[in-house]
């Protein structure tokens, strides 16, 4: 008994000490390391981190609030082609303009911004580090940071053109200038800061600079086009921020440029199939979705543009169709008719009338038909073919080169299976304003080519009734986060 | 304590005239009023004489008194009880249990346990006899309205659903709020882990298990446990056997569920009518109106059918007059059941003694296919090696079958969620076809509305799952080194495993457009916990010491696999390998270790005063390198008034005891419930940022070494009194917890590449002060009434939130931060209110002259186009203003009837669920009754509902349905529970050789007084708010009980 009696305590005393002493005084023993995450500070050491890093960026771009919607259905609820149906309610307050119902704020506050922010700052912690790192294999570098800059001057544009006014057409006494630059990435505390909004040709300057490094690394190396930022992409995408920012002769430079790249312009005959097929083949730059990223029957952009699962068939009914074309839209699609009446234009084909299954049938956008083999699951082209000859034809209309402009022009209406233009004079800027309307139809580019011509934008009184260039709502606000964060932030005109 | 009663006993001896008669034989036996059981070594004394004797293992005693004496039954936990002895031979007596009155056994925490005499701390006791028999899956459930101080929130009405406790208010702001669990010793993982049904990880548990619960409230009572008591402490003792005859014990119940209410909508012609005028006055032509209403309905489904659906463009009014009505929410609520089945055996002998119980518990829910099924298996076994030497085993183990709606466990806008939807299904639509098949499948077109979904059908044909098996063992043994000194080694561990499954049939509508999705989960967690204390005692003179010293390891580890795979070749399939096309697999892994020293060091003089010092410290490996460990201690005191003097042997006041404590505690809750989970202060890259098929990552938190606990600083005073022979006992306290270095999001302008980096910054001040009190209001003969009454009154308020943040641009410079919180909803704090505020517009009525829905600027003048923020204010908060609980108690004889009323009062929610029945058609949604009747139709109307206009916002307006119009007060009082029960008088129970039967009918939630106008205003927001969640029911039942 006596020997289980000094066994026991000392075997106690023991432990107790012991585990005094290991939690007081070492402790590691308290050291627990994550294993479904990675330690920041060793993220970006090795070549492979740095592709990861890379696919982390495109990974945001898939975002609701950017590319898997926003940048193209809110932008298309905002302008003058769409109505909503209200057959889910979605997007009905951007469609008719409600005030702060617009980029990111039907999701949560400001989730446009701030996915766009958040993908520079990986951008940024890329072209931090990749100078740090050995590559056995330069053009994986110089293919990994030509994205890098690429995709920054994507957003850096989107925000751009979102949040301030363009160049050439700002309203003086509503200007607020243009949306913070941050091109040092933040990897701890220290790096935190706290930008005012650059001015609108700080922004450009970027936009250029970017676009400059990323040409340059592009045409030392090959990455595959159109799932990932390439040369052609690149170029095309300078000659639409030249076109941004009135910068015309530096808009047909690049336009040129990209127009002799390998992807060519779609045929009469191919059009139509380009938009069928998986990825379009006019595609320059395309965010591709795979199954396990399919954003579903609420906010995809096959559920906010129709109702039909498949083309051609009425019966069975998918989405909710949200947003469709208006009368005015589908009938400028009709407007020109061959001898025997018949619509010339084969983006006629485009749109078709939608299933009754959530109520009234309309004629729907079947852009985005679930492309990819499953319902909502459809890539989404940033970048076409078609865009580079209706930025030249702008471009050189306004550098005063008309008969290119035209000719830029009639490639796009022959293609289309409209007669070749005789126009003359401002009768071809608006004729170009009209292609670029209907070419680009819930792609999400007529708000911002209405903004950055200055032009009013005119909607019915079911639609919101439209608003004046000079109306704020013109620019979204800044998220509320940002101000209630950062007092050097100063709010757009208005809210 | 006996000596104490011994000493009263002998008082009473000298002031009492004894009155000395021809003795007779008198027999009988003692029982408890708990549980019936027999009570051994009650002490019986023969009033004013020294005669007496004690009870033996079965309760019996035998004393000889004379006819004209008197005897007293006195027991330690129990009133004393004076019977006259008359003409009687034979004198039987039940103790009543004296829960609450000073001389009950406080559970304090690592096998302690103290009598609240000596207690300095503030805790509640909740005996495991007044939650028995509860249709409820979780005893947590039960806790409503039981304890002042403790407030128990229902998630929503799923059996063995998750249950919300909150004890002295909300301290922490981004971090967790639970209290922490221990059941028989063991620290309990209450991580909710499961991804489809609404669950409760306290479920494992059978109520009927539990001997007692004892909740730790102040600094004093729970700082032992450091830095996890800074949200009070939950100790749960299961029964243990007790030695002599091996009692066997039968009970079963049955119970039915119907809902407690049902929404008013309207029907078919109501809707076409109101949505017509939606239409007409967002300026659609009549005509044209009209018939895009009635192209939107469709009445029934004709396969093969070109058109097969629609009605025609036109119908008369008589046409449409005869249209019938379907009713939704009659297809989806439905009756529910349960029944409870247990096999309990308990005796033992005086070294060896056993606890065995069995039982399986199904109950489903007033909802369509949502139930649960529980079988339990529980020992606990005593065995004295020696005399030194002793052992505590404990194993429970569960399995459990729970199936959830189809949507999200916690509710939310699903269309599969049958409360959710059922009452917003436009009113045309049939249920079923005339052949009983399903209407409007998808494969016919669905059913016309947003809601375009048969609820039944998905709710019917679609599995949502949860498969829990789970083992909570300990084994811990006590060896006695001296008489006074004890040395308890403790091992334990709590292993839960979920399966979780999520089928999608093919013929839903979520699963027609992929054939079929099979989602599977598996879960796991291991928590190992090992302690080892020493316990020694010493008495000098008139002073009392005890000192307790430990040291303590905890491990848990939890991993998680998801699957998600599509297209099965016909619904029959219902697992993996049989579909096709895998959609994403994900695994991960989560973790922390925490080591610890503890003691507590107890000094009582002359048993009256009693001082009591609480030291631990804890390291954690959820702690920022540079803030390991973190050191919580606590001084309490107690000064027992009534052995004063002065007091000593008064006639009104029995017990009066002064407690005063300050200490602190704190919180290792933090990062979230979810992904960071444990590694709060470390910078991570996050896996799943994957594009076109390849790998990605991106940065997802910002290294934060100093990041540490929250801490909490309580001041508790407090009153623990009984006056007139104990017949009126309670307690009354007042708190001040002060919590401290808050996790906080520190919000950081996303151009940074974060939206936070979190630091401890915040401070949230509790105030409070709590009243529980217990009366014997009569006492007559066979009849006796008991009431007891307890009530919290807490004022919480954001003290601090860091510096820095830009006050927002309204005219109160609102400093307000938005963060998420650990359960994942978002939420704002406003520096110096509430937590949990109503931050929104101010809902300002109908302009008589137009009907467009009006607001109040920030000046107080009419706006249609409120600002955000500048015209936002502050409406109240989610938390109540007081709640609590009043118990009534009526005994005659056999015959006994308990009722209990809880009631939460000054709660405002948003109430998600109505928020869309107030539409009033606005969207191709039904829409309440009572808002329809109340709309604007005219000029000159006056009333709060505008006028129906589609898409519900005019032009230059803001959405109508936004501000304070859908904020509502959700207080509510209801009848918790009401038990008849009759114990069936052993010459009848005797026959089926019982030694006990009763036999009850109980109903739950039969009353509830509301002003809240969706279902059920108890339940919790998980972010969506009421939307979608199963409301809870009201119950009838009736069971027996035997012991044999």
């Amino acid at each position: 008994m006596r020997t289980l009696k000094s066994i026991f305590l000392s075997t106690s005393l023991l432990t107790v000490s012991l585990l005094a002493v290991t939690a007081c005084k070492d402790s590691t023993f308290l050291e627990v390391a994550p294993r479904s995450q990675g330690d920041s500070q060793t993220a970006l050491t090795t070549a492979e981190g740095f592709d990861a890093a890379v696919n982390g960026i495109y990974d945001r771009l898939q975002s609701v609030v950017l590319y898997g919607r926003d940048m193209l259905a809110v932008s298309e609820a905002l302008g003058d082609n769409a109505q909503f149906t209200n057959k889910s309610g979605r997007l009905s307050g951007e469609n008719r303009n409600l005030i702060s119902n617009t980029f990111g704020t039907a999701t949560s506050g400001g989730a446009t911004w701030q996915t766009a922010y958040f993908a520079i700052n990986q951008a940024n912690l890329i072209l931090d580090n990749v100078g740090n790192v050995t590559f056995s294999d330069t053009s994986q570098r110089n293919r990994l940071q030509g994205q890098a800059y690429f995709l920054r001057a994507l957003l850096y544009h989107d925000l751009s053109r979102i949040y301030s006014y363009d160049p050439g057409v700002a309203v003086p006494s509503q200007d607020r200038g243009g949306v913070p630059l941050i091109t040092v990435g933040v990897a701890d505390q220290s790096k935190i800061t706290f930008p005012a909004r650059a001015a609108v040709a700080d922004v450009y300057k970027q936009i250029y600079s970017d676009l400059q490094n990323a040409i340059r690394l592009f045409s030392r190396s090959n990455p595959s086009a159109p799932a990932y930022g390439n040369l052609q992409a690149a170029q095309a995408l300078f000659s639409r921020v030249a076109l941004y920012n009135k910068d015309y002769a530096t808009a047909v430079k690049y336009a040129t440029d990209a127009i002799s790249g390998s992807i060519k312009l779609s045929s009469n005959a191919s059009y139509i199939g380009g938009w069928r097929a998986p990825q379009n083949p006019e595609s320059l730059f395309e965010i591709q979705f795979i199954v396990a990223e399919n954003i579903g029957v609420n906010t995809s952009l096959q559920t906010s543009y129709t109702t039909l699962v498949r083309t051609g068939d009425r019966t069975a009914t998918g989405g909710f169709g949200d947003l469709v074309p208006t009368t005015a839209f589908i009938n400028d699609l009709e407007a020109e008719k061959s001898s025997t009446g018949a619509v010339l234009d084969i983006r006629r084909q485009l749109y078709e009338l939608g299933t009754t299954g959530r109520g009234t049938a309309f004629i729907e956008c079947t852009k985005f038909l679930g492309k990819n083999g499953t319902i909502n699951l459809d890539n989404v082209p940033v970048i076409r073919v078609s865009e580079l000859y209706l930025n030249r034809a702008e471009a050189n209309y306004n550098l005063g080169n008309t008969t290119d402009a035209l000719t830029d022009l009639n490639v796009i209406r022959q293609r289309c299976g409209l007669t070749a233009s005789t126009l003359t004079g401002a009768s071809i800027l608006t004729e170009i304003y009209r292609q670029e309307r209907l070419e680009y139809g819930f792609e999400g580019h007529r708000w911002f080519d209405l903004k950055r011509t200055g032009q009013n934008v005119v909607k019915a009184a079911a639609q919101g009734g439209g608003l004046a260039y000079t109306d704020n709502r013109i620019l979204a606000p800044i998220p509320v986060n940002e101000l209630s964060t950062n007092r050097n932030i100063v709010q757009n005109f208005g809210y | 304590m006996r000596k104490l009663l011994f000493g009263s006993w002998l008082l009473s001896l000298f002031f009492c005239l004894s009155v000395m008669a021809q003795d007779a034989t008198i027999s009988g036996r003692v029982t408890s009023s708990d549980d019936g059981s027999a009570l051994p070594g009650v002490s019986v004394q023969v009033k004013g004489t020294t005669r007496g004797t004690t009870t033996d293992a079965n309760g019996r005693y035998t004393i000889s008194a004379s006819p004209r004496s008197t005897l007293v039954f006195s027991f330690i936990g129990f009133t004393n009880q004076e019977v006259a002895v008359g003409n009687r031979s034979n004198v039987t007596v039940t103790l009543e249990s004296s829960a609450n009155a000073l001389n009950e056994v406080v559970v304090t925490g690592y096998g302690g346990t103290v009598n609240r005499r000596e207690f300095t701390g503030a805790s509640s006791k909740v005996s495991g006899s007044t939650i028995a028999n509860l249709p409820v899956g979780s005893f947590d459930k039960a806790l409503a309205g039981r304890a002042a101080g403790v407030q128990v929130t229902s998630a929503n009405g799923v059996p063995g659903g998750a249950i919300q406790i909150r004890i002295r208010g909300i301290g922490s702001i981004s971090a967790g709020s639970d209290p922490l669990y221990v059941v028989d010793g063991v620290q309990i993982n209450s991580t909710n882990n499961s991804s489809f049904t609404s669950t409760n990880p306290l479920a494992f548990l059978n109520p009927n298990d539990i001997e007692s619960v004892e909740i730790l409230k102040d600094a004093a009572a729970a700082s032992i446990y450091g830095s996890q008591a800074a949200n009070g402490v939950v100790l749960v003792t299961t029964k243990r056997g007790k030695a002599g005859k091996t009692q066997i014990t039968l009970n079963y119940y049955k119970g039915l569920a119907d809902p407690i209410k049902k929404l008013d909508v309207l029907n078919t012609q109501q809707w076409i009518q109101l949505r017509t005028e939606n239409l007409v006055n967002a300026g659609t032509a009549a005509d044209a109106a009209r018939s895009t209403v009635l192209q939107t309905l469709r009445l029934i489904s004709v396969p093969g059918a070109a058109n097969p659906n629609n009605l025609p463009a036109s119908l008369s009014d008589a046409e449409i007059a005869a249209l019938p009505t379907y009713d939704w929410q009659n297809a989806v609520f439905r009756q529910g059941q349960t029944d409870n089945y247990e096999l309990g055996l308990n005796g033992g002998n005086e070294k060896t003694r056993f606890f065995v119980s069995g039982s399986y518990y199904t109950q489903s829910a007033n909802v369509v296919n949502v139930n649960f099924k529980r079988g339990t298996l529980n020992t606990t076994l005593t065995h004295q090696i020696n005399s030194k030497l002793s052992i505590d085993q404990t194993l429970k183990l569960s399995t459990i079958i729970s199936n959830g709606q189809f949507g999200g466990p916690n509710g939310g806008s699903f269309l599969g969620a049958g409360a959710f939807s059922s009452p917003l299904i436009l009113p045309s639509v049939a249920i079923y076809n005339a052949d009983g098949s399903y209407n409007g499948t998808p494969a016919l077109g669905g059913i016309p509305g947003i809601l375009n979904q048969n609820v039944v059908q998905v709710s019917e044909l679609n599995q949502i799952r949860a498969n829990i098996n789970q083992f909570v063992g300990s084994i811990a043994l006590n060896y006695k080194v001296l008489d006074n000194l004890t040395i308890r080694p403790f091992v334990s561990l709590d292993y839960r495993s979920i399966r979780g499954k999520n089928f999608s049939d093919p013929r839903t509508a979520d699963g027609i457009n992929v054939r079929g999705r099979i989602q599977d989960q598996f879960n796991e967690n291991k928590n190992f916990l090992t302690n080892i204390t020493a316990n020694y005692t010493k008495t000098v003179g008139k002073s009392d010491f005890g000192v307790l010293l430990g040291a303590e390891y905890r491990s848990d580890i939890n991993e998680n696999l998801l699957t998600n795979i599509t297209n099965v070749p016909t619904p029959d399939f219902k697992y993996a390998s049989a579909a096709a096309l895998p959609q994403n697999i994900g695994g991960s892994w989560t973790g922390y270790r925490k080591g610890s020293v503890f003691g507590n060091i107890k000094y009582n003089f002359n048993k009256k005063y009693d001082l009591s010092f609480i030291g631990r410290l804890d390291g954690s490996s959820r702690f920022g390198a540079n803030n390991r460990f973190g050191f919580f201690p606590s001084v309490s005191g107690a000064w027992l008034i009534s052995e004063e003097d002065f007091l000593k042997g008064g006639r009104y006041v029995s017990d009066l005891k002064l407690r005063a404590s300050f200490g602190t505690t704190g919180n290792d809750q933090l990062g979230s419930l979810f992904a960071a989970a444990n590694f709060p202060g470390l910078g991570l890259v996050s896996p799943g940022y994957d594009y076109n098929s390849a790998a990605g990552f991106a940065p997802t938190q910002l290294a934060n070494p100093d990041l540490k606990w929250e801490t909490n600083q309580t001041i508790n005073l407090g009153l623990d009194f009984g006056f007139l022979g104990n017949r009126i006992t309670g307690s009354v306290d007042v708190f001040q917890r002060t919590s401290k270095d808050l996790l906080l999001p520190f919000n950081l302008p996303f151009t940074s590449g974060y939206s936070a980096i979190s630091r401890n910054a915040g401070e949230v001040q509790n105030r409070g002060l709590e009243l529980e009190i217990n009366t014997v209001n009569v006492r007559a003969g066979q009849f006796q009434w008991k009431s007891s009454f307890n009530i919290t009154t807490i004022k919480n308020k954001v003290t601090k939130l860091y510096p820095g943040i830009v006050p927002l641009n309204n005219p109160d410079s609102t400093i307000l931060l938005s963060y998420v919180d650990f359960y994942g909803v978002g939420r704002n704090a406003i520096l110096g209110r509430p937590l949990q505020p109503q931050f929104t517009t101010d809902y300002a009525g109908v302009n008589p002259a137009t009907g467009r829905a009006m607001f109040y600027d920030y000046a107080g003048n009419i706006t249609y186009r409120p600002l955000t923020p500048r015209d936002q204010k502050y409406f109240g908060t989610e938390q109540p203003k007081f709640y609590g609980g009043f118990n009534n108690t009526f005994v005659y004889g056999n015959l006994s009837l308990d009722f209990l009323f809880q009631f939460d009062y000054g709660r405002r929610s948003f109430n998600s669920q109505t928020s869309f029945l107030i539409e009033n058609a606005g969207r191709n949604f039904n829409a309440l009754t009572d808002v329809y009747n109340r709309r604007w139709q005219q000029a000159g109307d006056i009333t709060d509902v505008p006028r129906a206009y589609n898409a519900n916002a005019e032009t230059n307006s803001v959405s109508n349905l936004g501000g304070t119009r859908t904020l509502e007060d959700a207080s509510y009082m209801r009848l918790k529970q009401i038990t008849l029960s009759y114990d069936v008088p052993a010459a009848i129970s005797s026959r089926i050789k019982a030694s006990k039967a009763r036999i009850y009918i109980q109903g739950a939630n039969l009353l509830t007084f509301t002003n809240w106008s969706s279902y059920d205003p108890e339940f919790l927001n998980f972010g969506s708010g009421n939307s979608g969640v199963v409301p809870n029911s009201k119950t009838y039942q009736a069971g027996i009980n035997v012991t044999f």
